[in-house]
């Protein structure tokens, strides 16, 4: 990531950044597991992404605030000590608050913690620069996560149940394959190869590499 | 690494594990009575919302589906019976679903809902649909039975969540039918017949 901290970036680049260059899914090839558990419909996929924009957000910038605090071996317990901590927090004001959210939520917001894409922006971005870059590297991956699980979901719920949003569109039988795992598979594949056929074609890239992770 | 470090090291964790879980118990003492509070409130308006028609809900006793506390109350109107209602835990696919239903006089399922659940989302968690849930009404313990084509006679399964949908009929429903029933003949004898009108 040093071409991040070299160059002065503005806010607006790191949110593009987030999401084409460094997209979470297409391009990072990380956090695969919810872009395949929770992506057969567009509901499901939007509000898991609105989930993770707020927690890496919240937790990008509390991790550049206390940047200088950690010591640098025993980084990765206080970004899990973070991580957990934010996501427990939102869970339980949601749950005192606002319990209407918090019944369509609840599922997704339990499930963050486990998320390598949090970790890995905490580490690669947030633990490097400033709370203000930090925020808003944390706002473009997490855009970036939730453009590409509505994508995904798009696909899956207008093949698998011939509906977006839960409003019928489509009135043939739908193929079911779609809502299962194999269907997520499939629409990942095809996107991410997408996309790299773009990148390697008009933008002169080498295509999505990464990790993997869940 | 020398002596130093590994105390400065440890200082460090100790430090912010403790400002962290300083943070999670204000937060959760703030909370917790507020949620207990929201959520005896909601148990109660779903209790009545699974009887629209009773004037009083009566808890009747607890049992242990799976071991877990469910509680089953008699639904009364001017005086009389007119339905009971019960709580349950089913063993889903990735959790247990914690179910309540009321059946009228003559066992017939009249409504059912699903209190808390944390099966998959976009799947299992379709139990929750009206499509799903309002199948149950007027539904006996022999037509309490998921089968997996079109049917208005038995419950339809939910496309892709077979265990989720089975787990709620069978081992929540049906189950908890079963018991009611039971418990129904063994209070019976400590009360006068006309306790319960046919």
């Amino acid at each position: 990531m040093n071409h991040l901290q070299q160059e002065k970036v503005s806010y607006w680049g790191l949110i593009k950044n987030g999401i084409f260059k460094e997209n979470t899914i297409f391009r990072l090839v990380i956090s695969l597991c919810p872009s395949i558990a929770v992506t057969n419909s567009v509901r499901n996929g939007f509000l898991l992404g609105v989930a993770v924009l707020f927690v890496q957000t919240m937790v990008n910038s509390t991790v550049a605030l206390l940047r200088n605090f950690i010591h640098p071996r025993i980084r990765l317990p206080i970004f899990m000590l973070i991580i957990s901590g934010w996501v427990t927090v939102v869970d339980l004001l949601m749950q005192a608050y606002a319990r209407a959210a918090y019944k369509e939520m609840g599922l997704y917001i339990e499930i963050i913690v486990a998320f390598a894409s949090i970790l890995a922006r905490a580490e690669m971005f947030a633990s490097k620069n400033k709370v203000g870059a930090a925020f808003f590297d944390g706002l473009g991956s997490g855009l970036g996560f939730l453009v590409a699980l509505v994508l995904i979901s798009f696909f899956r719920e207008l093949l698998g149940r011939g509906s977006l949003w839960g409003f019928q569109i489509v009135h043939t039988k739908p193929m079911l394959i779609m809502l299962m795992p194999t269907g997520g598979f499939l629409v990942v594949g095809l996107l991410m190869g997408f996309f790299n056929w773009i990148d390697i074609n008009f933008y002169g890239g080498k295509g999505a590499g990464g990790a993997g992770g869940h | 690494m020398t002596f130093k470090e590994i105390l400065k090291i440890t200082a460090n964790l100790v430090v912010l594990y403790v400002a962290g879980g300083l943070i999670l118990a204000a937060v959760y003492v703030k909370t917790a009575p507020i949620i207990a509070e929201k959520a005896a409130q909601e148990k109660k308006e779903a209790l009545q919302k699974m009887m629209p028609d009773a004037d009083t809900i009566q808890k009747l006793g607890d049992w242990k589906p799976h071991g877990k506390l469910a509680e089953y109350f008699v639904a009364k109107k001017d005086g009389a019976v007119i339905g009971y209602v019960v709580q349950t835990f089913a063993k889903g696919y990735s959790s247990y679903i914690n179910i309540l239903f009321s059946v009228n006089n003559n066992f017939v399922v009249q409504q059912i809902d699903i209190l808390h659940h944390a099966e998959t989302p976009g799947l299992g968690d379709e139990i929750t649909t009206k499509w799903f849930k309002g199948q149950f009404h007027g539904k006996d313990m022999e037509h309490l039975k998921v089968v997996k084509r079109e049917t208005t006679e038995y419950i339809q399964a939910i496309s892709g969540a077979t265990i989720s949908s089975r787990a709620v009929t069978k081992d929540g429903i049906k189950k908890g039918l079963k018991f009611l029933e039971k418990a129904l003949k063994g209070e019976k004898q400590h009360e006068p017949p006309t306790a319960r009108k046919g």
